[in-house]
């Protein structure tokens, strides 16, 4: 069964308040960096909440804009890795990532326009309890490692065996990352774009969707829906 | 007789005794110039050690700037690698009447940087110890390598060039091990008998020699050519503003013939005076490196100039955020790179006062690999840091531990000079003997000048 | 002793015009071009003293070996394409620029190890066991005139052609040209 997992964030309803991020570093055993390796632009989260000042006549607004991996369906992460330790996984569409196979030559990190790729400069350490909420659903990654965000594969993989143990296709919101199962006003959506009837299929057809650096050719399954003008907004 | 040959007046022996000085008297010097590369680069090895133990968080690595000063002393030793190779082999084919006695130093300085070089891509993987990976050979990780990522190219252009440089460096000494051979004793002698692969100097043998070492040089010359272009394209295959350029590989080659001709001036001015041979590496040599070393100094400016332009004039917002980095962030970077590989060489060396001063090219020389290696460093660093997204970018500054790899480099290709030219042949013995034995004196008119025999082309065949 | 190990007359010369004289006096013995060479430290031209009539063809199993090299890149990454077609950047999994520069490097790399190996082998070179005919003096400037010939008479009289031409140390010894 083939899938073409996307992600639509609308820019409309994101307030910047971060929470996808938390429930990402929760998810997916994100190693927590520090103050100080944050400050040498070391932080491993997976999903980070870019912000710009844009000015508006006489006010100053800030614009939010969480940036996941974009799976790009052309990405050029994959192609410039030795070791094919990111690939493009055929079944679901999504820019896989083999941590075995990853010897850390860090090339898809700056092939990537987004810099979405995070590296495990240290073996990251969960101090007592911490450890306790690992996720057993994916691994803990060790050091020298390139990782990203997986569209929280696991979830995919789980809600695709629950379907084909009860005999029936996926359904449409039956597989929902961490970011957007937190997302407070939700912003985030998900979904099959094979799936001619899921929200995202839906959404894509808005007026309102651009993607990030569409003009290199990267094909972005991330796509966002544009902040609307006028009053109230 | 009235035309004495030069080779007559030196005196066989004599000569060889001048030239391979180095591998015949070990001095005190020699044991402490050792001993003390070889800690600076036990040191470095050390270091290493520690960042392989720990992790790459040691390094002043981040994201944006995934790439640091490894790639970047990556670049410069391989860059600094090329120029020895190609221009013996440039020489040998041209017949250059001035070759001789920059031959070997300069395959040899091939060999070792290419040595140091390598090393690099390697040290700078985060699970370093997974290097293997890379190799295509059947294995039970169910694991290929995948050949359409430029660092594949890279290792299979590197591999080439390496194994091709030892060969080269091997085969243009044979007849110089066999001299050394019928010269030595010991266990120097057990070395060199092994080493000269039973070398007499029979006519049939040379004949088939000289066609070898033709060969050979016609081969490595293309090499050397595709090796620093795919070191350029690991970064012009990228979708990164900056390195994804078409004009980068022939740039890439350019300023690595530029930096490796300085790199042969500084290390023949090291041979001539510690060796002291004043006789044979003349004045005439440097200016001649001098004049080539000039070349290339417009060539790479012009180089530099053409790709500055196409960003400069079309303005693309990605591309020109990182040229306005260079007149910003890293301004004495850029300045640096500016002064040490034009301003300063191109008027220094026009003058011809230069070129004839031995200590003034060694300068020169050093300056331009100081240029060089700012150079790399503008290449690799500002164009991660001003990555298309502006909420990473971010600095780069190496730490202690990427600062003792510089040294540490340094030291490595410094000793693996000095234990060369303990152990083997530093001076291209043979190829001086055979230029000596075929200058003659000339009378033209009151004057006497040297003159050299060469066969018409195609009649030595 | 190898088959190719013959009788062979050696002396030693100081100068090419001598050495020019002694190898014409052997070739008027009659001893054929082929059985007078030299062993010099510098290469002297061909014609000098002695000419080499043999061709030279080494070159050609050069460019043989650069053939088997570029079938062997383009072998490797075609078979890689078809053990792991895995896909990136949505990419063809048969991919035209890598193959040429593997073929390109690899068949470089054939050609330069075969130019060292039919190097050697053409040169008669790392033969170790095979006693060839040498003096060590010739890297005091000497060039030395050998000639191969039959034990007895002919010897003798080579031997005397070579004293004649102002050779020392004319002597004879068995071993290989």
């Amino acid at each position: 069964m083939k899938h073409k997992w996307a992600m639509v964030i609308d820019m409309d309803r994101c307030t910047g308040c971060g929470a996808c991020v938390v429930a990402c570093v929760a998810e997916n055993n994100t190693p927590t960096a520090g103050e100080e390796e944050a400050g040498k632009g070391r932080l491993m989260q997976w999903l980070r909440v870019s912000r710009f000042w844009k000015k508006e006549g006489e006010d100053t607004r800030a614009i939010f804009v969480p940036t996941p991996c974009m799976h790009c369906e052309k990405a050029p992460c994959e192609i410039v890795c030795p070791v094919y330790a990111t690939y493009h996984d055929e079944d679901d569409q999504v820019n896989a990532m083999v941590y075995n196979r990853c010897i850390g030559t860090r090339y898809c990190a700056n092939n990537c326009p987004y810099s979405v790729r995070v590296f495990n400069w240290w073996n990251h350490q969960w101090e007592k309890p911490l450890d306790e909420q690992l996720n057993p659903d994916l691994s803990v990654r060790s050091r020298g490692v390139m990782e990203k965000c997986t569209y929280c594969i696991q979830r995919i993989r789980r809600g695709k065996e629950t379907a084909l143990k009860e005999g029936r296709k996926i359904r449409d919101g039956e597989v929902v990352p961490a970011c957007a199962q937190t997302c407070p006003p939700g912003a985030i959506l998900f979904g099959d774009l094979l799936d001619p009837d899921s929200a995202v299929s839906r959404m894509v057809k808005d007026p309102r969707l651009f993607k990030l650096m569409e003009h290199l050719g990267t094909e972005p399954k991330t796509a966002y829906l544009k902040k609307q003008k006028g009053p109230g907004r | 007789m009235s035309e004495r040959h030069h080779l007559e007046r030196q005196g066989e022996g004599g000569l060889y005794e001048t030239l391979s000085r180095s591998n015949l008297v070990t001095t005190k010097g020699w044991y402490a110039a050792a001993g003390v590369l070889f800690a600076l680069t036990a040191a470095a090895v050390g270091v290493f050690l520690y960042m392989m133990a720990t992790g790459l968080g040691v390094t002043g690595l981040s994201r944006p700037v995934m790439w640091g000063t490894m790639i970047i002393l990556f670049v410069f030793w391989i860059g600094l690698s090329h120029s020895g190779t190609l221009i013996s082999a440039i020489l040998r084919i041209t017949q250059a009447g001035w070759r001789a006695p920059v031959l070997r130093g300069a395959e040899a300085m091939t060999v070792f940087a290419l040595m140091v070089g390598g090393l690099f891509p390697l040290m700078h993987l985060g699970r370093n110890w997974r290097f293997y990976y890379m190799i295509p050979y059947p294995n039970e990780r169910m694991l290929w390598p995948n050949f359409r990522s430029p660092l594949l190219w890279d290792m299979v252009a590197i591999s080439t060039y390496l194994t091709g440089s030892i060969l080269f460096l091997y085969f243009g000494m044979i007849p110089d091990l066999a001299a050394a051979r019928d010269h030595a004793t010991g266990w120097r002698k057990k070395l060199y008998t092994f080493l000269a692969a039973g070398f007499r100097g029979s006519h049939s043998e040379w004949r088939r020699y000289h066609v070898a070492s033709t060969l050979f040089a016609v081969l490595i010359i293309p090499v050397a050519v595709s090796v620093h272009s795919i070191v350029s394209w690991d970064f012009a295959m990228a979708m990164v503003p900056g390195w994804h350029s078409t004009i980068f590989a022939p740039y890439f080659v350019a300023g690595a013939i530029y930096s490796g001709i300085a790199g042969v001036i500084t290390v023949m001015a090291f041979l001539r005076r510690v060796f002291r041979l004043e006789h044979f590496l003349t004045v005439r040599h440097f200016d001649n490196l001098g004049k080539l070393l000039l070349t290339m100094t417009l060539i790479w400016g012009y180089f530099y100039f053409s790709e500055f332009l196409t960003t400069w004039y079309s303005r693309l917002p990605e591309d020109w955020e990182l040229i306005s980095s260079y007149g910003t962030h890293y301004l004495p970077l850029f300045l640096v790179m500016l002064t040490c590989n034009f301003l300063i060489p191109l008027p220094a060396l026009c003058l011809s006062k230069v070129r004839r001063s031995i200590p003034a090219m060694f300068a020169v020389s050093l300056v331009v690999n100081v240029g060089m290696f700012a150079e790399r460093a503008l290449i690799v660093v500002p164009s991660l840091a001003r990555r298309n997204d502006p909420s990473v970018w971010l600095g780069y500054f190496p730490t202690w531990v990427e600062i003792s790899y510089i040294v540490g480099s340094v030291s490595m290709f410094a000793l693996l000079y000095v234990l060369f030219s303990k152990l083997l042949p530093v001076m291209a013995i043979s190829d001086i003997k055979e230029h000596l034995f075929r200058t003659t004196d000339r009378s033209i008119g009151a004057a006497t000048v040297p003159s050299v025999a060469q066969e018409e082309e195609g009649e030595g065949e | 002793m190898s088959e190719r190990s013959r009788t062979v007359v050696i002396g030693l010369f100081d100068a090419v015009e001598e050495a020019g004289a002694a190898a014409r006096a052997l070739r008027t013995l009659p001893l054929p071009e082929a059985d007078i060479t030299t062993i010099s430290s510098v290469a002297l031209p061909d014609g000098a003293v002695v000419s080499d009539p043999r061709p030279i063809r080494f070159p050609w199993a050069v460019a043989l070996f650069w053939f088997v090299g570029a079938v062997s890149g383009a072998g490797l990454t075609l078979y890689s394409y078809l053990v792991y077609p895995l896909v990136t950047a949505g990419k063809p999994i048969a991919s035209v620029p890598p193959t040429m520069i593997v073929t390109y490097e690899l068949a470089m790399l054939a050609a330069l190890l075969a130019t060292l190996v039919a190097g050697f082998l053409s040169i008669g070179l790392a033969r170790y066991r095979a006693r060839k005919v040498f003096d060590p003096r010739i890297h005091e400037g000497k060039i030395a005139v050998c000639a191969a010939v039959e034990p007895g008479e002919q010897a003798l009289r080579a031997a005397a052609a070579l004293k004649e031409a102002g050779g020392a140390e004319v002597r004879t010894e068995e071993g290989e040209l």
